[in-house]
């Protein structure tokens, strides 16, 4: 098991926003976490990132406990998170947050082997290295903030809300990115608005409805669950 | 592609930072011819050293977001150290005036007004600002304000307490007869100290932009969370940057002894000139406050030369108001935000 969240509780400073969730994710797996509004689908793959700290429960990574960590060193463990508003530094060139996703490797050649495969699996960055972040279109971010998540050759990679603010079109793009990067064996945990999308491309997926997992299973069950086409598809 | 350089240049030279910069040349040219060179020699000695403390006030600003009120005090602090430092190394240069001390000894007392400058930093760090960021960042810009504010009457009071009000200064650092270039004669302090600064500040830029390190201190003033998420260890960083910023301030007053002696209140003048280049150039540019610092200096020059030296504070802050009333992001501002946007 690469990743296992056990009764994790979780929040912002008194306000407890995730009560006893639990789930695990096996290496080489697409799983997302559905849910509605405030149902704590961000503050848990915050939490899992080290950007909240928890206030119970375990978060157990290969093998290894990192609950309570600080982000930097869970970033060093292997999991990169590509947040919702992505983070970019906005005053520097595309190569440049490139260069800094690669901050742990400390080796150049592999490094510069990071780079080439992002640019590979992202063509329209490569045409953009100079460009300043901050002036670039929506979907073009969000390819920035994923390659810049891929240049530390995570083991887990966590991505919130691929879809925030994106034209449609964009959005299948993103998605279309993130199948590509599976092929290539990266692990993947999603968090998605967009139900219909997200169960049609993930393996397994969790139904998160205040601050508790509701549902889990494979995702195509879940598509079919009469519960989640209520209350997620409205039919 | 240099049909491309020169429209860009054309329109570099219309824009605010472009007009201020050749403002501010044909100003130093017209003054020089009126006056004498030597108002231009007093320009580029006061500007280069003000460059460096206002690059470290907009480190601060930049990456902790700390509106900087104690930055003159690592000035004396550096200011101080150099003097304690190159007094016992003076008399012995007096004693042996052919030994290779006349020629490296200023440097060791620079040197070492920087390593105080960047423990007094570090200092500062552990026992005042640390604390209150693990403590509360709510009203931050306000509280770490009045912290800087409060920590200044403190190191003052601390230099007065134990070191005594009067004034303590050097004769000079390298003694020996004037650089002379095309007419004017510039004492080797002065040029020496030019230099000391123009070496600094382009080792430093060379830093923020070409090294890693460099490179995550510019992260962490942009984006502190995206910094975290790329696994940059934020209070490394932070402690990096206090210290550089007040190694930088001290330098400047270790460099400087020969014209301002150590006294308790003496970081105050480069303190608020360095506010003025910082507003002038907009917070967080490193290049900007380096071109503001100039500008800045020339206006002091000018003021004083022109109207009085009782002047020299009142004209910059009336451009500081006009600054603020008609372009709030400063000159070179366009593109950073400012210290309450976070």
């Amino acid at each position: 098991m690469l990743l296992e969240v056990k009764n994790l509780d979780s929040g912002y400073g008194y306000l407890q926003i995730l009560r006893s969730v639990s789930l695990n994710i096996d290496k080489g797996e697409y799983v997302c976490i559905v849910g509605p509004n405030g149902a704590g689908k961000s503050t848990t793959m915050k939490t899992i990132a080290g950007l909240i700290s928890p206030m119970g429960g375990s978060i157990v990574f290969n093998g290894e406990e990192i609950s309570g960590l600080a982000a930097s060193e869970i970033t060093k463990k292997g999991i990169s998170f590509v947040s919702e508003e992505m983070n970019l530094f906005v005053n520097m060139s595309v190569h440049e947050n490139l260069y800094m996703g690669a901050y742990i490797i400390n080796d150049k050649q592999v490094r510069n082997e990071r780079l080439d495969f992002v640019y590979s699996l992202f063509p329209r960055l490569a045409e953009r290295k100079d460009q300043l972040a901050g002036t670039m279109s929506g979907g073009e971010r969000k390819m920035l903030a994923i390659g810049r998540g891929m240049m530390s050759d995570p083991k887990l990679l966590l991505v919130d809300e691929p879809s925030f603010g994106l034209a449609p079109q964009l959005t299948a793009n993103v998605f279309e990115s993130l199948d590509v990067l599976v092929k290539t064996g990266v692990t993947i945990l999603l968090v998605e608005q967009n139900v219909t999308k997200t169960l049609a491309v993930t393996n397994r997926g969790y139904i998160l409805e205040n601050g508790k997992i509701g549902l889990e299973g494979k995702s195509s069950d879940l598509a079919d669950d009469p519960h989640v086409r209520k209350v997620f598809l409205g039919v | 592609m240099s049909e491309n350089i020169l429209s860009r240049s054309v329109s570099w030279t219309k824009s605010a930072a472009g007009i201020s910069i050749l403002i501010t040349i044909l100003a130093a040219v017209v003054a020089a011819m009126y006056s004498g060179p030597y108002l231009i020699v007093n320009t580029i000695v006061t500007g280069g050293m003000l460059a460096l403390v206002a690059t470290g006030l907009t480190l601060m600003l930049g990456v902790l977001n700390i509106a900087m009120f104690a930055h003159g005090e690592y000035f004396m602090i550096g200011s101080l150290t150099a003097y304690y430092v190159f007094t016992p190394i003076s008399n012995y240069i007096s004693e042996h005036p052919d030994s290779f001390m006349a020629v490296v000894g200023p440097l060791i007392a620079i040197i070492c007004a920087a390593i105080a400058g960047a423990v007094s930093g570090i200092i500062s760090e552990k026992l005042v600002f640390g604390p209150l960021r693990r403590r509360s960042t709510d009203n931050w810009v306000m509280n770490s304000f009045l912290l800087t504010v409060g920590l200044s009457v403190l190191l003052i009071n601390l230099h007065q307490l134990i070191f005594g009000a009067d004034f303590k200064g050097i004769v000079g650092y390298w003694s020996g007869m004037p650089v002379s270039i095309a007419d004017v004669f510039i004492s080797r302090d002065r040029a020496m100290a030019f230099v000391i600064s123009a070496v600094i500040v382009a080792m430093f830029w060379f830093f923020m932009t070409y090294t890693r390190t460099g490179m995550s201190i510019r992260a962490v003033s942009q984006d502190i969370t995206g910094a975290q998420i790329v696994g940059i260890d934020i209070e490394k960083i932070v402690l990096l940057t206090i210290s550089l910023a007040c190694a930088l301030s001290a330098v400047a007053g270790g460099s400087l002894l020969f014209m301002y002696p150590s006294y308790p209140t003496v970081g105050l003048e480069p303190l608020y000139l360095a506010w003025f280049v910082v507003i002038l150039s907009g917070l967080g540019n490193i290049l900007g406050a380096v071109a503001g610092a100039f500008m800045v200096a020339l206006l002091k020059a000018v003021t004083v030369e022109y109207i009085g030296a009782g002047w020299d504070f009142v004209v910059p802050s009336a451009l500081i108001m006009l600054v603020l009333i008609f372009k709030p992001s400063g000159i070179f501002g366009s593109d950073v935000r400012g210290a309450l946007d976070k």
